[in-house]
């Protein structure tokens, strides 16, 4: 199966007040195409460090991560934000959603920027997959949480994304909430075949996915089947 | 088109309202004033210019060339002739020497004739309009030509050979002062009627004139052509001979209208930086999420670059057309109170006000907002990772190259608009150390306060890089409002100083020395103020040292007088006045000279002067110099002898008198009984000089509304900024059950007392700045404004804390519950 994201050495340190952290250290990582994988971990073992790493959202401090075959490293921020349009999608612990946009107009949003045609139908037709076909109209603070998370997993769907980064997609939902959240992602992700990247501290949840590994002060621990490299 | 759609949406959540609102504020602050400035100098160029009657007049002994007429129309300049000469009238038995002046077809050319149907009409319901000049076989005549002719309107009068019908008679009527006014009363009649009244024969002392109106341009390219054409006896007249001071009137109005939008524009980008500061704190996280989806700084960059561009664009067409109707409401406001018609404006103040918007917001709001594409991605994961936002250089940088612009070509005046701008850094500094301090002094205090105190000393201290913030922003538009205010009052009262309410308005001349203790009586009985009687020769100066005086200057005869009073309004600058003059070489009389005239003509203390006083000689040596001021409209001489030393010359006396206008009748009485006096009506000059002040006046008050206005926006952007916050805050103290009365106590404490203190600071700063401008630009006298420093910062504190507890209600109305859930 082809490679998705490869991950080479990769290691993050940030300046502070109280001299170098080293937040991630000499992580390896290969995701096929197709594959879902969970990174777990407690609080501040670096998982969203890793995400943004592998996601392009932020630059390695040493090491390499290639994207669909397509060296990071090698890219200015340009570069890498026209990856991230062509390849990637996002559903984030605290939805992300902008308040002042409806539910259509949020989905719309990422169609919007990629200069489609049929936005309006293409995002109605997601936000209805969702299940939130009655609420086009309604803005964020409208919706409950769970819809909110809805919202978004539309709008990350709708652009058809190669490979999902989820970050702790249900951690603000209550747990009946996050389990129908869970069951939408992985049933989406089954039917559009898209590579799963999700981070999350449920064991549940991570059993979910196809491979599981485990990040702890920094370092990544091989866990569930598989092929870490 | 994207672009289009995120303004769209950032506009219906609310976010963009504010910026919008400053902005719109911005516009029609420039638009308005610059619109109003260039129709108030249009008009008041037109009100001197109806002085004339014209923009340019050539007065000569001798009609105009006929041909001249033909380069006049194709140049596009109007035109039309005048004839002015001195003629008996009669009526019956009665005669008068009357001021005649002819007019033909669309005279003036500038300005207007007032007439009515009632004798000595001062009800502006009972004065009109002339519509064009008398027709042909009627005639105006002056009030007071009734009386003495003893006819009433509708009667026939005979000038000349000619009867005419006496059908209205003239309120006022452009260059009332010209040649012949003060002959006698004045009659104006139809060009047509001239030839039959044979008045003008061969030898006879007429005046014509041909006077010209039309676009700068044209007058100017008409004038060039003609100057190599002109004879001798021809002479150019302009408004910039006739009406110096009116300049200096408009000038001074001119820089405080300029002042004014300055202060009104910096108000105005003040709020626009505020707001745009609160949008690129609310798009943080936008511009974030929308890295993560794929758009790259540039685009970013350019998606808000033409967000505020199409932002700037439709607040600049709504600020124009705000600031047009502004100014036209005015224009009307005027001319309902003053019959004084605006003139229209040019097209440089509509390009500077649609300019000013993207100006306003390229200077204002930008830096705010320029870290925004710079967001790094990783923040939609990291909330927590905070931003570099440091560009308060840059701000004050682009906000003052953006005001030196402005400045630059709307004010023409550098010197005004860098004196702000210096004096504001340094107030701006001062302000924030202040603040700062008084800050500090509060959190002591607020230790041993009660709760509702400690709860808005701790509010203000929590906040307090904001509050610094508010209280200097607080200060700047209290202090800019401030002095406006008072450089206004000060300007208005300067004004009124100039051209006291009871100044006389009328000058009586050719009093004979055996009237002058009746024509004394006559005044007194009538409760009428008696002004120093001068005995006046017409003389000519010949000589200077024996040397004959150039020819350039004072070559006309001048009124020569004495008297041992110096007038208030009169200062001896060189030499002594007669009571310290010790008296001349060889036993010449003393005279004490203007001291313009006398640096024209190259006079010196001590020099000898010679006059030709009706074809006699007279010598006097200078012995002093004088200063006067023309502006008091008091008899003022350029030679003033020493006591009686003119006395050979047969005198008559001259006076002026303040009439007001219920007893104008008084010159009827007068002229009845002393049918050989003189009167000049000043009064109608005063009155326009008056009708200016009170334009510009008008104009100012309009402006202050405005500042006033942007001074309110600027408190709303900066309680704004902090409503989210409040709004947490005030639902975890309710949801522990603090009393609602205890928030709203504690708010307006808190926004009281940053009231006051930015109160105290802007009065402090205001005197400063007041300092700087009376001095350096206005020239007007200094002192304190004691009733300033007790009013405004107990008036500051009252309306800072209504406008904030009513800009911060929402966060003790909004339910508490609603407030928590909306924190998750």
């Amino acid at each position: 199966m082809a490679t998705m994201i490869q991950a080479k050495a990769l290691g993050k340190t940030v300046t502070t007040t109280s001299g170098d952290l080293t937040i991630l250290t000499d992580i390896n990582l290969t995701v096929a195409k197709g594959e879902s994988l969970a990174i777990t971990g407690a609080s501040g073992s670096g998982k969203s460090t890793l995400l943004g790493l592998l996601a392009g959202l932020d630059v390695p401090s040493t090491g390499s991560v290639a994207l669909a075959g397509i060296d990071l490293n090698t890219l200015d921020e340009e570069g890498r934000a026209k990856v991230r349009a062509d390849h990637v999608g996002f559903v984030f612990q605290s939805f992300q959603l902008l308040p002042g946009l409806t539910a259509l107009e949020n989905v719309m949003l990422p169609l919007e920027l990629r200069g489609d045609r049929n936005v309006r139908e293409q995002a109605a037709q997601y936000l209805n997959r969702v299940g939130l076909g009655e609420r086009l109209s309604h803005y964020p603070p409208q919706l409950s949480g769970g819809e909110q998370q809805r919202v978004a997993i539309a709008r990350a769907f709708a652009c058809k994304p190669d490979i999902l980064f989820a970050d702790e997609p249900t951690g603000n939902l209550d747990s009946t909430t996050g389990h129908t959240i869970n069951d939408l992602l992985f049933e989406l992700n089954a039917e559009m075949g898209t590579t799963l990247v999700l981070i999350t501290h449920e064991d549940r949840l991570a059993n979910r996915c196809a491979r599981q590994v485990q990040l702890a002060a920094g370092e990544l621990m091989i866990c569930g089947s598989a092929a870490v490299q | 088109m994207l672009a289009w759609q995120l303004l769209w949406r950032n506009w219906r959540s609310g976010e963009l309202k504010l910026l919008a609102v400053a902005l719109v504020l911005a516009v029609t602050v420039v638009s308005a004033i610059a619109l109003f400035t260039d129709r108030l100098e249009g008009t008041l160029l037109e009100q001197s210019n109806s002085l004339l009657g014209a923009d340019r007049l050539i007065k000569s002994n001798q009609p105009h060339q006929p041909a001249w007429e033909a380069t006049a129309e194709a140049e596009g300049v109007a035109h039309t002739r005048v004839a002015h000469f001195a003629s008996m009238v009669y009526a019956g038995d009665e005669m008068h020497l009357a001021a005649v002046k002819v007019v033909a077809e669309n005279y003036p050319l500038r300005g207007y004739i007032d007439v009515s149907n009632t004798p000595f009409a001062t009800d502006t319901s009972l004065i009109e309009r002339a519509q064009g000049v008398p027709a042909a076989g009627e005639v105006w005549v002056d009030s007071r030509l009734l009386p003495l002719l003893n006819i009433e309107l509708g009667d026939a009068l005979q000038v000349g050979e000619q009867t005419l019908q006496a059908s209205k008679v003239i309120i006022s009527e452009p260059d009332a002062s010209g040649p012949f006014s003060m002959m006698g009363a004045r009659i104006i009649l139809n060009w047509q009627d001239l030839a039959q009244t044979r008045v003008i024969q061969p030898g006879s002392r007429v005046e014509y004139q041909w006077l010209l109106a039309g676009d700068n341009a044209d007058v100017a390219s008409l004038m060039t052509w003609l100057e190599p054409r002109l004879s001798d006896h021809d002479e150019v007249m302009d408004i910039e001979n006739a009406q110096r001071r009116l300049q200096g009137t408009l000038q001074t109005g001119r820089q405080f209208l300029v002042l004014a939008a300055i202060m009104g524009v910096l108000l105005a980008g003040v709020a626009i930086a505020l707001a745009a500061r609160q949008f690129a704190e609310r798009h943080v996280n936008q511009v974030a999420l929308l890295k993560s989806l794929g758009a790259s700084s540039q685009r970013i960059r350019r998606l808000y670059c033409l967000q505020l561009l199409m932002l700037a664009g439709i607040a600049s067409m709504i600020g124009l057309a705000l600031g047009v109707s502004l100014q036209a409401l005015i224009a009307q406001a005027v001319l309902s109170l003053y019959q004084i018609p605006m003139a229209a404006a040019g097209a440089t103040p509509y390009i500077l006000s649609l300019l000013s918007g993207p100006l306003a917001l390229v200077g204002f709001a930008l830096p705010s907002l320029w870290f925004l594409p710079g967001v790094p991605p990783i923040k939609v994961l990291r909330q927590e990772l905070v931003l570099d936002k440091s560009a308060m250089g840059w701000q004050i940088g682009m906000a003052s190259l953006v005001l030196v612009i402005l400045v630059g070509v709307f004010g023409r005046d550098l010197l005004l608009g860098f004196t702000v701008l210096a004096a504001l850094a340094v107030v701006g500094v001062l302000t924030a150390a202040m603040a700062l301090a008084l800050l500090t002094m509060g959190k002591k205090a607020g230790a041993q306060a009660g709760s509702r105190w400690r709860l808005a000393l701790a509010s203000i201290q929590r906040r307090r890089g904001a509050s610094v913030l508010q209280v200097v922003v607080f200060a700047t538009a209290i202090m800019l409002l401030l002095t406006l205010t008072i450089v206004r009052t000060s300007l208005i009262e300067e004004w009124q100083v100039k051209v006291p309410a009871d100044a006389p308005n009328h000058f009586l001349i050719n009093i004979a020395p055996s009237e002058v203790a009746d024509f004394k009586q006559l005044l007194m009985d009538d409760n009428l103020r008696v002004e120093p009687l001068y005995p006046m020769v017409r003389g000519r100066l010949t000589h200077i040292d024996g040397e004959p005086k150039p020819d350039d200057t004072l070559d006309r005869e001048a009124s020569l007088t004495w008297t041992d009073q110096l007038a208030d309004d009169n200062e001896i600058v060189a030499g002594k006045w007669w009571n310290e003059w010790s008296g001349a070489d060889g036993e010449l009389p003393g005279v004490s000279v203007e001291q313009e005239v006398a640096q024209r003509l190259g006079i010196e203390l001590g020099s000898r002067l010679t006059f030709s006083i009706g074809g006699l000689i007279a010598e006097a040596q200078v012995a002093s110099f004088r200063t006067l001021e023309w502006e008091s409209l008091r008899p003022n001489f350029y030679f003033i002898f020493e006591p009686g030393a003119l006395s050979d010359y047969s005198p008559m006396y001259m006076t002026s008198v303040y009439l007001p206008s219920e007893k104008k009748r008084f010159i009827n009485t007068l002229l009845t009984r002393y049918p050989t006096i003189v009167v000049l009506e000043l009064d109608r000059i005063i009155n326009q000089i008056r009708d200016i002040v009170a334009q510009v006046s008008d104009g100012v008050g309009m402006v202050l509304v405005m500042v006033l206005l942007g001074g309110c926006l600027v408190l709303i952007a900066a309680v704004t900024g902090s409503i989210e916050a409040r709004k947490q805050e005030a639902g975890l103290l309710r949801a522990l059950g603090a009393p609602r009365r205890l928030l709203v106590g504690s708010i307006w404490i808190e926004f009281a007392l940053l009231g006051f203190c930015a109160g105290l600071i802007a009065v402090l700063a205001a005197e400063a700045l007041l300092l700087g401008l009376q001095v350096f630009v206005f020239e007007i006298p200094v002192q304190p404004h004691y009733i300033y420093w007790l009013l405004t910062p107990v008036l500051s504190a009252f309306f800072v804390s209504s406008l904030g507890a009513l800009s911060c209600r929402q966060s003790v109305t909004t339910p508490p519950a609603t407030v928590l859930r909306e924190a998750l």
